[in-house]
């Protein structure tokens, strides 16, 4: 535990060491945000409210969900690994003691936390201030939430990892990449909350583990479940995250020996 | 000249053979961008399916917008995102100072000798939503429309190689330029959206100092017979000249920054 916090500071401290890239995150998250605000402003304008959500509460949705709950930087973890084993890297990674998957899940953790703290933060104050934000809908939704971010970031980096260890079986990270990238714009309600998807498609995305990334957890911050439902979804979604930790285990014991070190 | 171009074209072979080495991963990085792409359209999609219009603009008239984005992007950055976004380490790591005792022109050795296919996935994608899209939607076909059209996709182009070259450029001065990429791509994002939802301040940026609302949104806008915005009559020459003016910058920036270049690395 001591070395999965160690690693988690380490990633945070090597962060901030890069500050001067603060700046244009903080920049590239104002755009982003402006070009979701300004999608929802449009479409609202001929319409009070859309499936009982109004302009507000997507606001909010754009807001929250396009930094906090963001699903964006999970490709990097793919990456990171396609790199590991493209460079041999990974010889060195399997001599340490601390399992690949886990330490993966560390700095990716310590690079949220600071992305968190440093940019979503003031993404959020700047556009809140500027279009307005909604409160958690009362103070048991804010708790559910904070347990909702949780299983959010599980299933996030968990889901990442996974697709990124197929890249011992397909070397090829960039298209893993690719693919991750396309499945959770859709089905993690990032960009669209499933309330507007079509219904067959819909139920589809509601069972599956990316909802729970962006769009459960909005949906309780917003008040569109009551605490009880909300706690009954928080159950279904640690359990998605024990599911796809047990796969991670499996896929690397798998991909362990699959690893053949021809040099130093 | 003609020894040069022909040289250009011997680099961009040798390139399509290399990478033609892996047919099977070549072909599965075509599909997962496409995949990737296709995931943000089909967003847009349901967003329009139950909005009916984004900002007035229905879903066969985004799904031109999003082709001609899609199109004119991959052909503008086959030839330089691949090449140029490793400008900082081709600077840091004094590769530069090599390319500049070599008997080319060093932006033309990088560019084509990088010549990137994987965006045949990007390619397709927009050929097919542009095919899928027009036979949907009123367009009066005649030369002018012929002319815009592919007028308009090589403008498109241009301006996607222009910035990223002037912003590869920004290494040779500044020996940092990565992050300016992703700026670029910031701004790149907006620019598949129609301009006319954001507020004027951006739409302005978008049409004058980072020219992206030329990319797709003028000339989609023009085929379509819808206003313009702060443009007007000049919509349809500014789209055609738009690419052509942005090359002539872009010359001008990697000049000067080739001119104050000192080395920096080795």
């Amino acid at each position: 535990m001591s070395a999965f916090l160690a690693l988690i500071r380490a990633s945070f401290q090597r962060e901030v060491e890069h500050r001067s890239k603060m700046l244009v995150r903080i920049l590239g998250g104002l755009i982003e945000i402006l070009a979701r605000i300004s999608i929802w402003q449009a479409v609202f304008a001929g319409h009070g409210t859309m499936n009982g959500i109004s302009l507000p509460q997507m606001i909010t949705y754009a807001l929250i969900g396009g930094t906090i709950l963001s699903s964006w930087d999970a490709t990097m973890i793919v990456r990171d690994v396609g790199t590991t084993i493209r460079t041999g890297a990974i010889g060195a990674t399997l001599l340490r003691p601390v399992n690949y998957p886990v330490m993966l899940l560390a700095e990716q953790l310590g690079s949220r936390l600071f992305d968190w703290v440093m940019t979503s933060l003031p993404v959020i104050a700047i556009m809140g201030l500027i279009y307005g934000v909604q409160p958690p809908a009362s103070l048991g939704h804010a708790i559910l939430f904070l347990g909702f971010l949780a299983v959010s970031l599980a299933i996030l980096m968990l889901s990442a990892i996974l697709i990124g260890l197929f890249s011992f079986w397909v070397f090829d990270a960039h298209s893993l990449e690719w693919f991750l990238r396309g499945l959770l714009t859709v089905l993690s309600g990032g960009l669209v909350p499933i309330w507007f998807f079509p219904s067959g498609l819909a139920k589809v995305a509601h069972v599956l583990p990316f909802s729970w990334i962006t769009y459960h957890p909005m949906a309780i911050y917003l008040g569109e479940r009551d605490v009880v439902t909300g706690i009954i979804y928080l159950a279904a979604g640690m359990g998605w995250s024990v599911v796809l930790g047990g796969l991670v285990a499996f896929v690397w014991s798998l991909a362990c020996r699959q690893v053949v070190v021809q040099g130093g | 000249m003609r020894e040069t171009l022909s040289l250009c074209l011997y680099l961009m072979r040798l390139r399509v053979r290399t990478r033609l080495e892996f047919r099977a991963s070549l072909i599965i990085s075509w599909i997962a961008q496409a995949f990737g792409y296709i995931g943000v359209f089909a967003s847009i999609w349901i967003i329009l399916t139950r909005f009916e219009t984004l900002g007035g603009w229905t879903w066969p008239q985004m799904a031109l917008l999003l082709g001609f984005h899609t199109l004119g992007y991959a052909l503008g950055a086959c030839f330089t995102l691949v090449q140029l976004r490793r400008m900082e380490e081709i600077v840091l790591g004094g590769e530069f100072d090599t390319l500049l005792v070599r008997p080319i022109n060093p932006w033309a050795y990088l560019v084509f000798s990088g010549f990137n296919i994987e965006y045949g996935g990007h390619v397709l994608l927009g050929i097919g939503i542009i095919a899928w899209s027009l036979p949907q939607l009123s367009i009066d076909w005649n030369m002018a429309t012929f002319t815009l059209i592919v007028g308009g996709l090589i403008s498109s182009a241009l301006i996607t190689a222009s910035m990223l070259t002037m912003i590869g450029a920004c290494a040779l001065l500044l020996g940092r330029a990565r992050y300016l990429f992703g700026i670029f791509f910031d701004f790149w994002e907006l620019s598949r959206y129609p301009a006319s939802i954001f507020a004027p301040i951006f739409q302005m940026a978008l049409l004058t100092v980072i020219p992206l609302g030329y990319m797709a949104y003028v000339p989609v806008s023009v085929l379509l017979g819808r206003p313009v915005a702060y443009l007007g009559s000049l919509a349809p020459f500014a789209t055609l000249a738009a690419g052509p003016l942005s090359v002539l910058a872009a010359i001008a920036f990697w000049r000067f920054c080739l001119s104050r270049y000192q080395g920096r690395g080795g």
